[in-house]
């Protein structure tokens, strides 16, 4: 196990996987010459490759490359510019294994990452997650931890559908163990009790973790479990199921509004436990429906305390 | 005299090429007359008139070589050597269709053979066809990426994306477009400037050529210099000038207006009546022998449909 930041976990994943994966390249803009500098160094211009401000076609080309073998990694920009590639994800990436009846693989990583809490205005400050959760055969990353976002990574590059990677700016100095093996997609239980499970990914996994540790000093010791989804798609049912059936009680933090998403998904899934496992109805804490300004998102999203509040709720 | 069979080598070429285009034809109408008697369920968009542009690019390719259809060129999967019973069974999900029926099957994908799935999404391919290039490249393999387009494409944003980095990266690209200057049912003079696309390729490195879409040998002949250049690091557009004598799709039948004049024109230039014109006045063959080689064809498309229906 070692100890390292979010940040680095993220770096960390890139490097070993450019080392170990000799066909894996990544494309983006303003790379070679500035955000992965050390690794168009280390491995050359030719696979750290500069483009130009051309998102569909970057992930259109990256489904090109992957007919032919390559595995790519496409570096977009921020969460939000997915909606001007959503073509090329959802026609080209997502189908072409299906379309292919499974001749071609699409070992393709769409990196977009949640640029929150920074001043970019509501352009450049969704989340997007729910925006393709219906599209089949498109995995879905939403990691909380440095150990999350390596091993998410690497799982990721061993899929032979698509995944967007949705790491979270707001949560890179979070620092964690990142373990030696590879928990191959499923669900963390990060937190551990007996009384209620907090269920999120990404940033709000990572909400979950910190008022578990706050409820745990304000008398509620042993009571918070959390559960990190880390794949949002495929998601891990059987941890979310398990935990729940233990606790009785499910509280489920989204950031996006809760219109669509993980949240909804799994407190649909819960109506498969039988009813005597619950003490109360699944609870959602779930962003506002609105857009955010950029001068502050916070009074809109969940946060620690909300989250503290919600669980306080649920366990009366 | 006796025919030649087709083969994938650059001998008989002229053979080569009149059988394809035949081929093509005859089973388009084919499917055209099985839809309507109920037999498929796929719509097809003919390529009447436009054969010569899929045959004639394929012929030039060599091993390794990839091409990506459009939705108008069943000819690139004949002329990539996709047999008609293998194409057939994905009109009628036959248990041993390759790709299962799952694609509409004018982007059928045969990716053993090179040819690589289509888009509906108009442009969506040819950022595909960029990056089957760039795998190329950086595995320095010495191929290159065919895809063809209508001129239609011009309006979609993908094209000018692809070529700003594909002609940026030198890619081994060569982008084919069937112009015959009609979008659907609107002419090509009431969405563009020109009727002529080369303006459109050359700013972004691409080295052009405007070519007789309707003489199957240009298009070959072209198209070997095109994969030639490409290979050498040069991306090529190449403006394939045709006319479309078919319908716009067997659900759509015809939809443009007042075009009797320029189906006249047209008619006179066939590629395939060209074509046997050619192989005439060189005393290759004979009108009798063409007649009979149309009769073999048709019948070998009706066995093929017959045996493919009953593997199911």
């Amino acid at each position: 196990m070692t100890t390292m930041s979010y940040r680095d976990a993220m770096g960390k994943a890139l490097e070993d996987s450019m080392r170990e994966e000799p066909r894996l390249i990544v494309i983006g803009q303003n790379i070679a010459g500035h955000a992965l500098r050390q690794l168009a160094e280390t491995y050359g211009v030719e696979r750290v490759r500069d483009t130009s401000i051309s998102e569909s076609a970057m992930v259109g080309m990256a489904v090109g490359a992957a007919m032919k073998g390559l595995k790519v990694v496409v570096m977009i920009a921020y969460a939000d510019i997915a909606s001007v590639c959503h073509m090329a994800i959802v026609q080209s990436a997502a189908k072409l294994h299906y379309l292919s009846n499974g001749r071609l693989n699409c070992t393709v990583i769409i990196r977009l990452p949640i640029a929150r809490f920074r001043g970019h205005g509501p352009e450049g400050n969704e989340v997007g997650v729910s925006w393709f959760y219906n599209v089949p055969d498109l995995n879905i990353a939403m990691p909380a931890s440095p150990n999350e976002v390596y091993w998410n990574f690497r799982e990721a590059l061993q899929r032979r559908t698509p995944t967007l990677f949705f790491e979270d700016r707001s949560i890179h100095a979070r620092t964690g163990e990142v373990a030696a093996y590879n928990p191959g997609g499923y669900a963390q239980m990060t937190r551990s009790g007996d009384r209620l499970t907090i269920i999120g990914a990404g940033r709000a996994a990572a909400l979950a973790e910190d008022a578990a540790d706050q409820l745990a000093e304000q008398g509620y010791s042993s009571a918070v479990e959390v559960v990190s989804l880390g794949f949002v798609k495929p998601l891990d049912k059987n941890t979310v199921l398990r935990s729940t059936s233990k606790t009785g009680r499910a509280l489920i933090v989204q950031d996006e509004p809760v219109w669509s998403g993980y949240a909804p998904f799994v407190r649909c899934l819960l109506d498969e436990l039988p009813a005597a496992k619950l003490c109360c109805a699944p609870c959602i804490l779930a962003g506002a429906d609105r857009f955010l300004p950029f001068w502050d998102e916070r009074p809109f999203l969940p946060s620690t305390e909300s989250v503290v509040a919600a669980a306080r709720e649920c366990l009366k | 005299m006796s025919i030649p069979e087709a083969s994938n080598q650059h001998v008989g070429i002229e053979w080569q090429l009149y059988r394809n285009m035949l081929v093509t034809r005859l089973l388009e109408e084919a499917l055209v007359r099985w839809e309507e008697e109920g037999k498929i369920s796929a719509q097809t968009f003919p390529s009447k008139g436009q054969e010569a542009i899929a045959i004639g690019c394929c012929a030039a390719l060599e091993n390794g070589d990839t091409v990506i259809p459009s939705f108008r060129t069943r000819g690139s999967m004949i002329g990539m050597g996709v047999s008609i019973a293998e194409q057939l069974r994905e009109f009628i999900h036959s248990p041993l269709a390759a790709g299962d029926s799952r694609d509409a099957p004018h982007h059928s994908s045969w990716p053993d053979r090179g040819v690589m799935p289509g888009s509906t999404m108009i442009g969506g391919h040819l950022a595909m066809a960029a990056g089957l290039a760039l795998a190329m490249q950086i595995e320095k393999q010495d191929t290159v990426s065919l895809v063809f387009f209508g001129d239609g494409t011009l309006g979609s944003g993908d094209l000018y994306e692809t070529m700003h980095i594909a002609g940026m990266w030198r890619l081994p690209l060569i982008l084919v477009c069937e112009n015959n200057g009609w979008e659907m049912a609107t002419p090509f003079s009431q969405v563009r400037r020109t009727r002529a696309l080369t303006p459109y390729a050359e700013p972004f490195g691409f080295v052009t050529r405007s070519i007789d879409g309707n003489d199957a040998l240009d298009v070959y002949h072209s198209t070997r210099w095109a994969c030639a250049t490409a290979r050498e690091g040069q991306p090529v557009f190449l403006d394939c000038m045709t006319f479309r004598l078919g319908l716009y799709s067997s659900h759509f039948g015809e939809v443009r207006s007042n075009i009797e004049t320029d189906l006249a024109e047209w008619e006179k230039r066939d590629p395939l009546k060209r074509m046997a014109d050619w192989l005439i006045g060189r005393e290759m063959t004979t009108r009798d022998e063409l007649a009979s080689l149309k009769r073999d064809e048709e019948q070998k498309i009706e066995d093929a449909f017959n045996d493919v229906r009953g593997e199911r």
